[in-house]
């Protein structure tokens, strides 16, 4: 059995001359949940669009679960789940008549674990879709996807504006999905604090284009924040290895890709009195995104 | 005006980490006695933390002795501030090097090869 549910290959999509996707590649193993992240504009949404199937790409390769995301597209989308950022279903009504519309697409609808997830998040069929509060509308949103236990469940900014009571919510049914090791969840997200907590992987992109991508607890542990001293007014660029965030005479505050051969770069340049500590991944989002822009 | 790093993700309350940056800053003498501190508010927006955190740091430093007397909203490096940071880093290093040396002892290493491992450690450093 293939061991990544989704494996994308020099994936490229542009609208008009502004903004161009990749050449994108990704690798999302099974089993796991996935954060995708980066600013606004980046290309979150066109990717999992793409994955999806909505919209075509201009060129690459998307396989999901070994599948041909051109030719067997219909076999991959009746295995994955979806929830957008729109959450239209008052055209329902009610709670009930969205299960049955969505439960008709699904031969492998599951309405025991349905009737659990209705309990978990405390929706009821009679519930009037109108008048559901924004969270609510959102644990609506997971359900129609969950409910035919999906292989693959791909979630666009799924706790934008939720209480932290909500996210923790989703968060324990999304590490439900992920129990036995055989689903996969793909998820783009602003929460950071909440992915480095509960995603196993993370990719970020910026201006379409991949600039890290792996394990989250290797991705955060291989940066370090340093505070070092260089002798009699050195300069110091950016590089591959160290993006500056401040200085002040000869006292430097600055990134350290660990792994890039940073401290080999210092020791060259005769740092002293060097101290490190870790980052969250928010703030090593905020550095590495920043630093592409030009501090 | 830079503190050692301060973040979220080292071990720590982010006020500790300000009052151990501060005294290192005393210590080595960067911060001179009499030298005034940024206000509460201009520190905070500068590492990006509450006014409170940097409050509470500040406390911490005045009942230590190292800063003193806010002016207005001002608080000064006291004119005893460096040999007490040394005192309290000293006090510091001792407490931690006890640790290690009392794990360096569980884990069956001798005195002469406890030492040896200091000196092995500050050669690896930068």
């Amino acid at each position: 059995m293939n061991t990544n549910a989704i494996e994308i290959r020099g994936l490229k999509k542009s609208y008009g001359p502004g903004f161009q996707l990749g050449p994108l590649d990704l690798d999302v193993p099974r089993g796991a949940i996935y954060g995708l992240i980066g600013p606004n504009g980046a290309g979150k949404t066109t990717a999992l669009d793409l994955v999806l199937g909505l919209g075509k790409n201009d060129a690459g390769e998307i396989r999901v679960f070994g599948l041909d995301h051109g030719r067997e597209g219909v076999a991959i989308k009746r295995r994955t789940g979806y929830v957008g950022p729109e959450l239209n279903f008052s055209a329902w009504n009610r709670v009930g008549r969205a299960l049955r519309f969505v439960r008709g697409f699904y031969p492998d609808w599951d309405d025991a674990y349905c009737a659990e997830l209705m309990k978990a998040f405390q929706l009821s069929p009679g519930d009037r879709i109108a008048t559901l509060s924004f969270g609510a509308k959102t644990k609506l949103s997971l359900l129609l996807a969950l409910a035919h236990r999906p292989e693959l469940l791909i979630l666009d900014e799924p706790t934008t504006g939720l209480d932290a009571v909500s996210k923790q919510q989703i968060f324990g049914e999304l590490l439900k999905v992920v129990e036995s090791g055989e689903r996969t969840v793909l998820i783009s997200s602003h929460g950071l604090s909440d992915l480095e907590r509960f995603a196993d992987h993370v990719a970020l992109i910026k201006n379409g284009r991949l600039m890290l991508q792996g394990r989250m607890d290797e991705v955060v542990e291989r940066f370090r924040l340093a505070d070092f001293f260089l002798p009699n007014g050195r300069g110091l660029p950016n590089g591959a290895a160290l993006t500056v965030l401040k200085h002040e005479g000869d006292r430097w505050q600055a990134v350290l890709d660990m792994q890039a051969g940073a401290t080999e770069r210092l020791r060259g340049l005769e740092a002293q009195q060097l101290a490190l500590a870790p980052l969250t991944l928010e703030d090593l989002f905020v550095a590495l995104v920043r630093e592409k822009e030009g501090v | 005006m830079l503190l050692g790093p301060i973040s979220a993700a080292a071990p720590g309350a982010l006020y500790q980490q300000i009052v151990d940056g501060l005294k290192r800053e005393v210590s080595e003498g960067r911060l001179k006695p009499g030298t005034v501190l940024p206000s509460a508010r201009e520190l905070a927006e500068d590492l990006l933390v509450s006014v409170i955190t940097v409050k509470r740091a500040y406390e911490e430093l005045e009942k230590a002795g190292i800063i003193n007397g806010r002016q207005g909203a001002r608080a000064l490096v006291a004119e005893q501030g460096p040999d007490r940071s040394r005192k309290a880093k000293l006090t510091s290093a001792r407490d931690l090097l006890k640790r290690g040396l009392q794990e360096a002892a569980e884990a069956g290493l001798t005195q002469e090869q406890a030492l040896q491992l200091i000196k092995l450690i500050q050669e690896e450093e930068l």
